[in-house]
């Protein structure tokens, strides 16, 4: 049966479409046959960090519109062949699409017999949202360890609880292990606190990720993983129910230097 | 929260009267039935509800409820003067059997509604308009409802209304709320508002066993957290004192109580 997980946080900015991006990326490097959708009408951003925005010719509203069949508009990965993309319109609104619609077309994926259905969430709880989850079985909450981002991801839950998505699941995103030890940033312990939903993954602050997104090249695809990538890679293995340790975030970290500069700052 | 040492910061009155507890969503049980009572068409300024709004509290309220009632307990669904179609009832019965209810009866005031409910299958009463008005909440010396059960978190944007006491068995996190015309009890961590005694009642108690609200709201009285926490959260109890909304360990708030009010 194909796994329908949407990847939502109800705050923008907070990393859902780099998530989808690499996960879809990271699932089908382990021969997964994954679709990533792209739920965000009218500012549609997983192309880009795919970089596969100059091969879209069709988007999910021609599907719709039955102006082109389904395997016309998936965009099959330049990289990966396991990897498709759905690309959403661009010059709609979220409203020109009902969550009747949205499963309709996620069902006609599901039944070309893809083990993965990523899709990428808007922000927010609004049209969009709702058409996102229409259709998914599971659920992945992106957070950053900041207040806003934990109360807006929280009200999330909340609304998948209300529509039957209970196996929802929570990645931390860009923490900063050395701000988290001098207790400057929320820890994941307290994000966990407040969320009470199982961990899937911590993702530590990279500046390799800004780069990655510029040149269309998901992290995975690094031939060295770097940490952020590593990251990925494991919640993969976690989503495809290999139990795999989280990585310790603090140990590079906290060498005799840091712990020196602590010693003076008081 | 310090106990009884220092005074929660800043207390207010509240200048508004409460909203109408009757825009939720409610269920009740009675006499071997569960009455499951939607709000009113329209009821003040801000108008009516939105159905899918309704349909979120709907699940809301069963999925954090279900000790509440037996399975395949019947239900009648008093819609009053609101419009329901025939998908809204659908979705109501399903919502429903996802936990073992079935939909028996439909009480309203509203012939469409009476209709699309005979279509769908349902036993129909239709009353006049005029019947309900009697039963208007706001009736005085109205006496409080059956305590309501609430398993679970309650999350940032839900509220829990009720006009009796609210036990929480879980979180009140940042952003959700809880207010009742009864006591508050959160067997969990209250993170986030309580508003005990709503409709006016002094005597309304919040009892926690991890008290850090965003604020807390006994009748007509507001208060903050102080502004430094305190190094460890202990069960505790807030009530309407001398001066305003205080805080006692629980421990020590039934001592309190048997040397009289302070």
């Amino acid at each position: 049966m194909t796994r329908i997980v949407v990847v939502t946080s109800g705050k923008g900015g907070v990393g859902k479409t780099t998530c989808t991006a690499n996960l879809g990326m990271a699932l089908a490097q382990r021969d997964q046959r994954v679709a990533v959708v792209d739920a965000d009408f009218g500012l549609r951003n997983l192309d880009l960090l795919l970089g596969l925005e100059n091969r879209i010719v069709y988007t999910a509203l021609d599907v719709l519109a039955e102006d082109c069949r389904l395997d016309q508009a998936l965009v099959k990965d330049k990289r990966q062949p396991n990897l498709v993309l759905l690309p959403a319109a661009q010059n709609r609104s979220k409203e020109s699409i009902t969550p009747e619609q949205m499963s309709t077309l996620i069902a006609k994926i599901a039944e070309d017999k893809f083990d993965f259905v990523l899709v990428d969430c808007p922000a927010g709880i609004e049209m969009g949202f709702r058409n996102a989850i229409a259709a998914a079985n599971e659920a992945i909450v992106v957070t950053t360890p900041e207040i806003s981002a934990v109360r807006d991801a929280d009200r999330v839950i909340g609304l998948l609880e209300a529509n039957d998505i209970r196996n929802a699941r929570l990645i931390v995103n860009r923490l900063k292990p050395a701000m988290v030890q001098e207790e400057q940033m929320m820890s994941v312990q307290d994000v966990q606190d407040i969320l009470a939903i199982p961990l899937l993954g911590v993702i530590p602050d990279d500046e390799r990720v800004i780069v990655s997104t510029n040149r269309g090249e998901p992290l995975v695809l690094e031939q060295k993983l770097s940490l952020a990538g590593l990251a990925f890679s494991n919640i993969a293995r976690r989503l495809l129910g290999e139990t795999v340790p989280f990585i310790d975030l603090n140990a590079p970290h906290d060498d005799i230097f840091a712990r020196i500069k602590r010693f003076w700052r008081g | 929260m310090n106990p009884d040492s220092t005074p929660p910061n800043s207390i207010t009155e509240l200048p508004t009267p409460e909203p109408n507890p009757n825009q939720q969503v409610r269920l009740k049980s009675q006499g071997g039935k569960l009455l499951l009572l939607l709000p009113a068409e329209a009821e003040g300024e801000t108008g009516s509800v939105p159905w899918s709004e309704l349909w979120e509290q709907l699940k809301h309220r069963l999925a954090s409820g279900e000790r509440f009632w037996q399975p395949r307990t019947p239900v009648h669904l008093l819609t009053r003067d609101r419009l329901l179609d025939a998908r809204q009832f659908q979705e109501i019965a399903d919502a429903l059997a996802e936990v073992e209810l079935h939909l028996k009866r439909v009480y309203t005031s509203r012939r469409q509604t009476a209709l699309a409910a005979v279509t769908a299958g349902y036993s129909v009463e239709q009353h006049t308009p005029v019947a309900h008005l009697n039963q208007s909440p706001a009736e005085p010396g109205k006496p409080l409802e059956e305590p309501l059960y609430v398993e679970g978190t309650v999350r940032s944007g839900v509220e829990i209304r009720h006009g009796g006491t609210v036990i929480v068995i879980g979180d009140v996190n940042p952003g959700g709320s809880v207010v009742a015309e009864g006591d508050i009890l959160v067997w969990g961590r209250l993170r986030g508002m309580a508003h005990a005694g709503s409709q006016g009642n002094a005597t309304g108690r919040i009892y926690t066993l991890h008290m850090q609200p965003t604020q807390l709201r006994i009748a007509d009285k507001v208060a903050r957290p102080p502004e430094t926490p305190p190094d460890q959260y202990l069960p505790e109890v807030a009530y309407i004192g001398n001066d305003g909304i205080r805080i006692a360990l629980a421990s020590d708030f039934s001592r309190l109580l048997a040397n009289g009010p302070r």
